[in-house]
């Protein structure tokens, strides 16, 4: 048993309390201190995929990010949104963009670019959603809407909505013709 | 540490062996009390290990404004962002040092900003020159270099906090977020051997006893650091002897257990530094805050030894309460820190100079925007239990914008305050609620509960689910043009009086606002001007249930009964469930779901969840774009015109007024091309207003607005669409040349084919410059 060392223990801190008794802080109103019960650790929700491989930056998206054209501020986010996707943060990505979204809202590649991550990360139907958005932001735009049209095939096949996708990928031939 | 108990055990159970042969009552009664005594050390050992290692501050959750993105270009004016950085607390300066400092000349500013933790990682603290013109950020560019910046994203604003029911408050510093003059002086202050003791120090308790009997009274207090700790953390605050035990074995439990730096970061966390209202202040990094309005990095060292001089009694030495003794402690604390070489004796001298530069308490409503972020609450309550948020210490990024929402509280009280006096109404009985939305996006960027935008009572933009009007009929009128062989908005509908008898023999007989029948009316202009019996005739005529599945679509989740009168709007809603449905027209047929929250963050700044932007299409866009046709006429010719009393021709308003019987609602919902706003007002006794929704409502929407540069069409041009001139007396095809026409858009094809009588006479008259035109080009 380890009796003298607890008999020493008791000891010392008899002595150090009892001196410590005489000596505390003046006026301390300090209120009663809220011990926490260990309550587990807030569990999340598991953030929206990270791993999703396979992004490969949309065809064209270098010669767009620097075509003059975009506010600057607009093409720094989709070269950062480009460096967050290729260092495989898809979801930084996709923030970066919708930041690029809020200062120029109506910018259909911007719309395009968020479907292409939408669909890296495994979202056909966002992916498919986005780029309607982006052809309705782009009338006229034969080309955007054949990007568009490509990617909602893609999309439309990972659904195996083959079918669709084949519909799609006429669309995109008939405006990629114009 | 495991090597250390196991050599404690043996040298124990050596001497127990010898004294084996000595047994005696005594020594079982000690040996009883030990086992007791050890049993009773194991059980705190456990709760010490459990609390410190588990140990969650109950953190509140921080809610923050959208940040505010600098770029060139931005629709921002100097005054604007002055009164961003004053919500920031960054300090006006001649010349900028420090994060968080600027200096202004007239529209030049220097600003070194602070880095901030975002959801997308960190903004690195930039030093920047701005310059404003024209109500824009005309430039931004490297404070250093002069070279011109694409973007910066500043620290966002906070706008409030998720308390616990306990009112506890921190903000949360780890040991190198602390500045080393900070730890250097507590240290020196409080416990000068915390380096080198055991958790108790019989030095600094032999060290007091001695000061305090040479003082004849208690003067020092010879609690470590760790005891202090242990005091705040694990017990009462009742001084038994009990306690002392308790606190003296768990003081040495805790520094067998963790490392000084562990301990010492816990300390600086935890500590109670002052009381604001029922919120406990604890730990540095709040006190910092709330006595100085900056965060701990930027305190100057008179500010800091006034903190580190507070930790002895808070409210003995509140600086506020008791400027002399907290300033005579303050160079107390200076003078040590100098004796001990942590300052030079010049730096002190001027310190001691200084005044306590402690902020005027301010009693400040802990949350600035409480109907916003009530808001945010029931959004995070899908996602979160309640004890997440009030506890978890979660960083909430909201998708508010503090310009935006300053501008909607001073025109909606100030526009109440008019209306009520113009119309010789009681003071402060109309109520009002308001919505703000970015079109695109979909995030609400302002909203109002009522008149008072302190009050965090019953909010109206979220709970008065009113009866809606008017506001109703844009999808009675798209459900039409969805079918353009039947409907187009050159289509004449019938407004003569209506007499409807139901199947169960009720009978219905809608009448005009004006009391007056208009006989046959274009598609567009019945509902520009809001007809209520060729509006009733026409929801008849497509079936009721056609136009719930429209509003099924366009986002309303509540029930909805088949009575002829929803065509009317005989529906109650709140201006959020409105704001839902206009999102869909403004956002060009894509339901984007309204989000108040962008992301959020665990206590440790790691990403939790993030709320994407979405969207789904609803209406296609052609038909979409006839009906915001539409809207525009109500702007233009219908019972919104009053908009261009203030807001300029040149921007593009689509919208709708709303008014329910008796005058006891009055709305408008209306968009420019990038946000969209719904206003509501009315009275908490539903009684009549005396108010149409242009009279009352429009008037708060166009008091915002002009303040907006409205910038962009309503809905860019959409393929599919051509725009034809129309007579609008007959619906027919009319051509420039002839009086009164009105070029509309019609889904391709579907426009009428009878030309109109003056067709034939081919006069040549030039075109008239029509806003219509430019759509095109």
């Amino acid at each position: 048993m380890k009796l003298t060392s607890v008999c020493r223990v008791i000891t010392a801190v008899a002595v150090l309390v009892f001196i410590h008794g005489c000596s505390s802080a003046p006026s301390q109103q300090q209120p009663t201190p809220v011990v926490e019960q260990g309550k587990p650790l807030f569990a999340p929700r598991p953030p929206v995929s990270y791993q999703a491989p396979g992004y490969e930056p949309p065809p064209g998206t270098t010669s767009v990010v620097t075509a003059a054209g975009y506010p600057p501020a607009v093409g720094a986010l989709l070269r950062q949104a480009e460096q967050q996707a290729n260092a495989g943060d898809l979801e930084s990505a996709a923030a970066s963009l919708e930041r690029a979204i809020r200062i120029d809202p109506r910018n259909p590649v911007l719309w395009h670019h968020l479907a292409t991550l939408r669909l890296s990360q495994g979202e056909p139907l966002q992916a498919e959603q986005l780029a309607s958005k982006s052809n309705s932001l782009a009338p006229g735009n034969h080309a955007q809407q054949s990007r568009n049209w490509l990617l909602i095939a893609q999309a439309r096949r990972q659904l195996n909505n083959t079918a669709g996708a084949a519909a799609a990928e006429r669309r995109a031939r008939e405006l990629g013709a114009r | 540490m495991v090597k250390r108990r196991k050599r404690g055990r043996k040298k124990t159970r050596r001497k127990v062996a010898k004294r084996r042969s000595s047994r005696s009552l005594w020594v079982r009664i000690v040996v009883l009390l030990a086992v007791l005594l050890a049993g009773y050390v194991v059980y705190l050992d456990y709760q010490v290990r459990h609390q410190f290692t588990g140990k969650r501050w109950s953190l509140p959750a921080r809610v923050y404004a959208r940040p505010l993105e600098l770029y060139a270009g931005l629709e921002l004016s100097a005054e604007q962002f002055v009164t961003e950085l004053k919500a920031l607390q960054y300090r006006p300066v001649v010349s900028p040092r420090e994060s968080g400092q600027f200096s202004r000349n007239k529209n030049e500013f220097h600003l070194l900003s602070r880095s901030f933790d975002f959801w997308d990682g960190q903004e690195a603290p930039a030093n920047v020159r701005l310059r404003f013109s024209g109500g824009k950020l005309a430039r931004l560019t490297d404070g250093r270099s002069g070279q011109s910046l694409s973007l910066l994203r500043l620290d966002p604003v906070l706008v409030g906090s998720f308390y616990p029911a306990h009112n506890e408050d921190r903000v949360l510093l780890q040991l190198d977020e602390v500045p080393v003059s900070l730890t250097d002086a507590l240290i020196v202050i409080e416990d000068r051997d915390f380096f080198s003791h055991h958790g108790i120090s019989p030095l600094a308790v032999a060290r007091a006893l001695f000061a305090n009997i040479r003082a004849g009274g208690v003067v020092q207090g010879g609690s470590t650091l760790t005891q202090q700790l242990v005091k705040n953390f694990f017990l009462s605050s009742e001084r038994t002897l009990t306690r002392k035990i308790n606190e003296a074995i768990m003081s040495l439990l805790l520094e067998w257990h963790y490392n000084k730096d562990e301990i010492l970061e816990a300390y600086l966390n935890e500590v109670y530094l002052g009381q604001d209202g029922n919120r406990a202040i604890h730990g540095f990094g709040l006190a910092s805050y709330f006595y100085f309005e900056r965060p701990l990095a930027e305190l100057s060292i008179d500010q800091t030894a006034l903190l580190v001089a507070m930790v002895k009694g808070p409210s003995y030495y509140n600086p506020r309460r008791h400027p002399e003794r907290a300033t005579a402690r303050r160079n107390l604390v200076l003078d040590v820190m100098a004796d001990l070489g942590l300052i030079t004796s010049g730096e002190s001298a001027r310190a001691k100079a200084s005044k306590p530069g402690v902020s005027a308490y301010q009693r400040k409503a802990i949350n600035t925007f409480p109907a916003f972020l009530e808001l945010v609450r029931r959004q995070l309550q899908r996602d979160y239990r309640d004890e997440d948020i009030t506890s978890d210490g979660l960083s909430i990024f909201t998708t508010l914008n503090p310009q935006v929402q300053w501008q909607l509280e001073r025109v909606l009280g100030a526009r109440l305050d008019k209306l009520e006096r113009d119309r010789g109404l009681e003071a402060k009985t109309l109520e009002g609620a308001a919505v703000v939305t970015s079109v695109q996006g979909g995030e609400v960027l302002a909203l109002a509960g009522g008149r008072d935008p302190n009050f965090a009572g019953f909010n109206r933009a979220l709970d008065a689910h009113r009866q809606v009007g008017s506001l109703l009929k844009p999808a009675v009128y798209l459900t039409a043009l969805e079918q353009p062989k039947r409907y187009t908005l050159a289509t004449l509908l019938d407004d003569s009086p209506l007499t409807f008898t139901a199947r169960n023999g009720v009978v219905w007989q809608p009448g005009n606002y004006d009391k007056v029948n208009h006989g046959n009316v274009p598609l567009y202009r019945a509902l520009a001007h809001s007809y209520n019996i060729s509006t009733a005739r026409l929801g008849l005529d497509l079936g009721i249930e056609s136009i719930i599945k429209t509003l099924r679509r366009l986002g309303v989740e509540q029930h909805l009964n088949p009575y002829p009168s929803l065509v009317l709007g005989a529906v109650e809603m709140s201006p959020l469930q409105v704001t839902h449905i206009y999102q869909t027209f403004a956002g060009g047929g894509f339901r984007t779901p309204l989000r108040a929250i962008n992301a959020v963050l665990a206590s440790d700044k790691s990403p939790l969840q993030r709320y994407q932007l979405n969207v789904q299409s609803a209406i296609e866009p052609a038909p979409n774009y006839l009906i915001n046709s539409a809207m525009r006429f109500v702007a233009r010719e219908g019972t919104g015109r009053s908009i261009y009393q203030s807001i300029p021709a040149s921007q593009d308003v689509a919208g709708k007024t709303g008014t329910t019987d008796d005058l006891r609602d009055s709305w408008f919902a209306g968009f420019t091309g990038d946000r969209l706003g719904v206003v509501w007002i009315g009275r908490d006794d539903n009684k009549s207003t005396g108010l149409t929704g242009s009279t009352g409502a429009l008037r708060v929407w166009r008091d915002l607005f002009v303040q907006f540069n409205n910038t962009g069409w309503v809905q860019p041009a959409v393929e599919g669409v051509e725009y034809l001139w129309i007579d609008p007396k007959s619906g027919s095809l009319a051509d420039a040349g002839c009086q009164d026409a009105v070029q509309l858009p019609f889904i391709t094809g579907s426009g009428p084919v009878r030309q109109a009588a003056c067709v034939k006479q081919k006069k040549a008259l030039p075109d008239p410059v029509d806003w219509f035109k430019e759509l095109f080009q």
